[in-house]
């Protein structure tokens, strides 16, 4: 029968030799091994992940034209392209972001058959239209008020400006601003 | 002669002749080697366990061989999502099939996993029983990620085809990732690889639907089988222990050569020998192989079934201008998307969001509550592996009664929810809206 040669136990002399003289050294060796693999592992998992954040997004620019300011009339247009309301009254122009506050849905307008004063923020307010989100039944005076329904705040109202250089309507939908805003063109 | 030969050297494991062939074929066969030699037969019964796990491994088998073939038709891009599934849906020989069968599949997978879950819940099969090294509670955890991961596959999977109805379900879902306190936002954009569902969203949801997800899915799979081995099989095993412990037999005639032998009171016996007999047990090859062929086989035949009678349904292309009305998730999700839109709370002039309650609050703490759910449990030993054990019978209750709400409002949000999400009776008809002005 073959025998197998099993490694030998370490004798006393090699035990001593390996606690008295070299366990500094051997476990800071031993340590920084593994901190390197696994700093080097955390590293090339960092990058991977942040490799999958976009540093460019190819999506429709935040600001974009809409118009001549002439071209919207009384009461609110709807632009589908933009999923945006243009709004005018008296005191001039208005944008409406048409994404529900609650789940992004797309918020339908309705005219009402009568013109009907509600009371918006302790001001009674006439209002001719409604917004209703078809996803979970959020409702919406004319002027992004939300009334009812699951939405937690009013729609998005956002800055208007002319362009400089054809005098058409800017819409810039990273900046919105509060509901008394007015662009006088 | 030869070729029966063949044959035979090829299949005998899966036929074997006697009782060593039998034992063997565990030993030497790839597919067997992770079921013991033997087995309980109360675990093989149908009506303990339904078999309902092997049925969703079943489907993620069908799921894994259809989802290839459908890889090679489709393609992830925003321009040619759509037209490539209605070539697989119109053009392609037997594609309306393939893709009938694999929504189907997932379909039917939710539901198998939810049952087997269920199953496992009411019979108690998470406690530990008598055996040494059990450890049921990581196995029941493993189950809860398993079904979190099937919701997860079945959801990147309604995207693809880039309809409708696959666009705003995945707008719905994922701004409710959004209402995350403090990095909601951060999670979206990072979901969607960008602010709007699109090329980016696609191909992320494409490669977690291919590759990540089913091979996590793959790897929980293994880890929860070999668990189960080591926790001695299914909990019904522990009954069967318990019951034979309490029947009293007479003392085995054993011989010993230490002083234990001649000390009074007690027999020294090896407790895991109770169920050693072969009473008990039976070879798995081929008692266990023979049920698990027919309940595989039957899950196929009821898949393909279904496959052919229910045609998986292509609505217009996307359109990130007009929301359909009423725009809804898929239906394992409508309960949230029913807690979504109910539970808005207006605190003075302080709000919280139903997205933040109905979709992040509630599944949280219910899926929290499901994993910590054995930890919690008081009953004893003796409630391991029965059904409806009196002892757990109040936790039952409460278990019962949360699904039961789940599945209440999932029919509300399934049948009863129409345009702007207004309350119909299912007979009710719809009034016609405009979908655009």
């Amino acid at each position: 029968m073959k025998s197998t040669k099993l490694p030998s136990a370490p004798s006393a002399e090699q035990k001593n030799l390996d606690s008295v003289e070299a366990p500094g050294r051997r476990s800071f060796l031993r340590n920084l091994g593994l901190g390197t693999l696994l700093a080097g592992l955390a590293g090339q998992l960092f990058a991977m992940v942040r490799a999958l954040v976009p540093n460019v997004l190819y999506e429709a620019p935040r600001t974009f034209k809409v118009g001549l300011p002439d071209a919207f009339a009384q009461g609110i247009t709807y632009l589908e392209d933009h999923r945006l309301f243009i709004g005018r009254d008296q005191r001039g122009l208005y944008a409406i972001s048409a994404v529900c506050t609650h789940l992004g849905c797309t918020v339908k307008m309705l005219n009402l058959n009568q013109p009907r004063t509600v009371e918006i923020g302790g001001k009674p307010t006439q209002i001719a239209q409604e917004f209703q989100c078809p996803c979970h039944g959020s409702k919406y005076y004319g002027d992004g008020t939300n009334y009812a329904g699951p939405a937690p705040r009013p729609l998005d109202w956002y800055r208007l400006e002319v362009s400089p250089d054809d005098g058409q309507l800017v819409v810039n939908s990273s900046q919105p601003v509060r509901h008394d805003f007015r662009l006088n063109a | 002669m030869k070729l029966k030969e063949h044959w035979e050297t090829l299949t005998w494991t899966w036929n074997p002749k006697s009782l060593r062939e039998s034992s063997d074929s565990v030993v030497r066969n790839l597919l067997l080697h992770w079921f013991p030699a033997k087995i309980s037969r109360p675990s093989l019964s149908f009506r303990y366990s339904f078999w309902l796990g092997t049925i969703s491994a079943a489907l993620f088998f069908v799921l894994c061989g259809t989802g290839l073939i459908l890889m090679f038709l489709y393609v992830p891009s925003v321009e040619r999502a759509y037209p490539s599934v209605k070539d697989i849906e119109f053009v392609a020989s037997y594609g309306g099939f393939i893709r009938a069968v694999h929504r189907m599949a997932a379909h039917l997978m939710v539901v198998a996993v939810f049952l087997h879950m269920m199953r496992a819940f009411l019979t108690g099969a998470y406690k530990n029983g008598a055996g040494a090294n059990q450890n049921r509670p990581v196995n029941w955890i493993l189950g809860v990620i398993l079904l979190l991961l099937t919701l997860l596959l079945s959801f990147t999977g309604y995207l693809l085809p880039w309809d409708q109805l696959a666009y705003w379900a995945i707008t719905v879902g994922t701004n409710i990732a959004s209402a995350v306190p403090l990095v909601g936002d951060k999670i979206r954009f990072f979901l969607l690889g960008g602010n709007d569902i699109d090329q980016n969203t696609l191909l992320r949801f494409y490669v977690l639907h291919c590759f990540v997800l089913p091979t996590a899915v793959l790897l929980l799979f293994s880890w929860h089988m070999w668990r189960v081995r080591k926790d001695g099989g299914l909990a019904c095993v522990d009954r069967l222990v318990r019951d034979e412990k309490t029947k009293t037999s007479a003392p085995i005639k054993t011989k010993t050569y230490s002083l234990l032998g001649i000390t009074s009171g007690r027999t020294v016996q090896v407790e895991t020998s109770y169920i050693d007999q072969d009473e008990h047990l039976v070879e798995s090859s081929p008692n266990l192989t023979r049920r698990l062929l027919l309940v595989i086989l039957a899950t196929l035949l009821v898949t393909f079934l279904l496959g052919f009678l229910v045609h998986a349904p292509l609505e217009q292309a996307a359109n990130p201008l007009v929301t359909p009305n009423p725009a809804k998730a898929p239906w394992y999700f409508l309960w949230l998307q029913e807690l979504v839109a109910d539970t808005t709370v207006h605190l003075g002039s302080y709000t919280v969001s139903g997205a933040f309650v109905g979709g992040v609050l509630v599944p949280g703490l219910l899926v929290l509550l499901l994993a910590a759910w054995p930890y919690l449990d008081p009953s004893s030993v003796s409630a391991t592996g029965v059904r409806f054990a009196r002892e757990r019978q109040r936790q039952n209750m409460v278990f019962l009664a949360i699904v039961l709400v789940v599945v209440l409002l999932t029919v509300v949000g399934t049948f009863m929810r129409g345009p702007s999400w207004h309350l119909y009776w299912p007979w009710q008809s719809w009034p016609e809206t405009p979908t655009r002005f």
